[in-house]
């Protein structure tokens, strides 16, 4: 159970990022948190991951409390971010330092197998599109099996089809295991194909403005009634929030 | 449909063929013509000589200046020379390269030691070096210790650069990579900094060995017996520009071959780079 209580963040140059941000994600879980520019919405996963520390409240893992990077949460960056020095597998295996041997070449097979990737293994970063860049990171936060996922904007950086396709993908992987999934997006049909909840944010600082259900079952159709119906009353809200900044 | 896609891969392979021929001869064009004004001057000079429009006194033609370096070769007396240069560049380059890594990747990583050490380090950066010597034959006397450090002090600037540079430079993005599996201290700098900083590393190595082998002539200059900037101030004193034009090149010759060695060494560990020479 993840909760966040009360967050708020004021970065050093008196930018208040973020106030008041509370929210109970139950194991399993996928909320996607859609605003614009300036809602907060990255810093909020920085809090989280504990790259960053909070300025006001906190952040709860299982009734722990979360001040740094904590071993059961992990975190995709909207760029890859692979280390260009490591081959595919390595980077996978980056976050097993304490694992060795057989065991440690059994585990990055298995999540180069769940993303697909499994025969470019020995390739070098440079050599990979940024589809299977980004499917190689989603690998390496897989590897350590954490209980939540926070997601950054991770295929905003990628064409329809492909994003289309890893969407798809992620959500097979989230099937397998059931992790926590916590997506900050822009995209609204990302966040509607995904999403069990979609919080709105809006700006200056960034609050939470609603929350809505999204009660389809998967995996979505984009073009049926019922998913225009949600869709609708999201562009709504965002248009509530757009006209707030 | 068949034929089409048929056809079309062959032409693509014909003209990426033909590219890379393209390439190769506009390389080969290209070193012909950097050759041909050198190889046209020193053959006017060979033949202006050996016709007596030139006596060739102070400036040897190509033929002796070979001539002299065969002689010395064969006495095995060049050999002797490029031993001690070697060795004395070997120390002072190990000895700049240690003091210098340690000091960068210090300032590059502790802010305090940057903003305590570093502006001392710029203000002696910008001593000339040779300014060193006097104060060098004081301390450590005219034998080799005092050729080390001097060959050690023209090492130790770049490499510092390079380094503290490099470790100020690294990308912010994947030191979060790291932070995010709960590397930090020692294990952090081990398995994010140091690869990441590897590249420019080679690059502050190259230009630091550069600079040995300029700082040797000069300390070998402050009275040396023995070494390749011996044979220049040999060379001179006694009225052999030959000798000298042999030292000038052996000195081209092994510089290159040192660095090529180090660049070779690198490579190995520099394959994953994705650079615009490096490509494909």
């Amino acid at each position: 159970m993840l909760t966040l209580r009360n967050l708020g963040k004021t970065y050093a140059n008196d930018v208040r990022a973020l106030e008041g941000f509370s929210l109970t994600v139950a194991p399993g879980e996928i909320v996607a948190v859609i605003g614009g520019s300036g809602c907060g919405k990255s810093t909020l996963l920085r809090l989280i991951s504990g790259l960053d520390n909070a300025s006001r409240g906190s952040v709860e893992l299982n009734g722990d409390v979360v001040r740094q990077p904590h071993p059961l949460i992990n975190l995709i960056f909207q760029e890859p971010r692979l280390l260009p020095w490591l081959t595919v597998a390595n980077n996978v295996g980056f976050g097993l330092a304490e694992i060795e041997g057989e065991d440690r070449r059994q585990q990055i097979e298995l999540a180069l197998k769940k993303v697909g990737l499994a025969d470019l293994a020995q390739r070098w970063p440079k050599e990979l599109s940024g589809g299977q860049a980004q499917r190689v990171a989603i690998a390496r936060a897989l590897v350590t099996q954490p209980e939540v996922l926070l997601l950054d904007e991770p295929f905003s950086a990628l064409d329809a089809f492909t994003r289309a396709d890893l969407q798809d993908h992620l959500l097979g992987i989230w099937d397998e295991t059931r992790p926590t999934l916590l997506l900050v997006t822009h995209d609204i049909d990302e966040a509607l194909v995904l999403a069990d909840r979609v919080i709105v944010m809006r700006p200056w600082p960034g609050r939470i403005l609603d929350e809505i259900k999204v009660d389809l079952p998967r995996k979505r159709d984009r073009t049926s009634a019922a998913f225009e119906t949600v869709k609708r009353q999201l562009f709504k809200a965002l248009d509530t929030s757009l006209q707030l900044s | 449909m068949a034929d089409l896609a048929e056809t079309g891969i062959k032409t693509e392979v014909k003209t990426s063929r033909s590219i890379a021929a393209s390439v190769f001869y506009g390389a080969t064009r290209q070193a012909t013509a950097a050759i041909i004004v050198p190889a046209l001057g020193l053959l006017f000079w060979e033949v202006s000589v050996a016709a007596g429009w030139f006596s060739g006194r102070l400036m040897p033609p190509p033929s002796r200046v070979l001539a002299t370096l065969w002689t010395l070769l064969k006495s095995g007396e060049l050999f002797n020379h490029i031993g001690i240069t070697t060795a004395r560049v070997f120390f002072g380059f190990v000895l700049g390269t240690v003091t210098a890594t340690i000091a960068g990747a210090v300032t590059g990583y502790f802010g305090l030691a940057r903003r305590l050490i570093d502006p001392s380090l710029q203000a002696l950066r910008s001593i000339p070096s040779i300014a060193w010597v006097p104060l060098f034959i004081l301390w450590f006397g005219i034998f080799e210790a005092s050729k080390v450090a001097l060959i050690a002090v023209g090492v130790f600037f770049p490499v510092y650069l390079g380094v503290s540079g490099a470790i100020l430079s690294v990308d912010r993005k994947i030191v979060e990579v790291g932070r995010i599996f709960r590397l930090s201290g020692f294990t952090l700098v081990r398995r994010v900094m140091m690869p990441a900083v590897f590249p420019a590393y080679v690059i502050a190595l190259r230009s630091g060995l550069g600079l040995g082998w300029m700082f040797v002539v000069a300390a070998e200059f402050m009275g040396a017996s023995e070494g390749l900037g011996y044979l220049l101030v040999d060379g001179q004193q006694l009225g052999k520009p030959d000798q000298i034009m042999a030292a000038i090149i052996t000195f081209a010759i092994i510089g290159k071959v040192t660095d090529s060695l180090l660049m070779a060494a690198a490579a190995p560990f520099l394959t994953w780079q994705d650079s615009y020479r490096r490509e494909g």
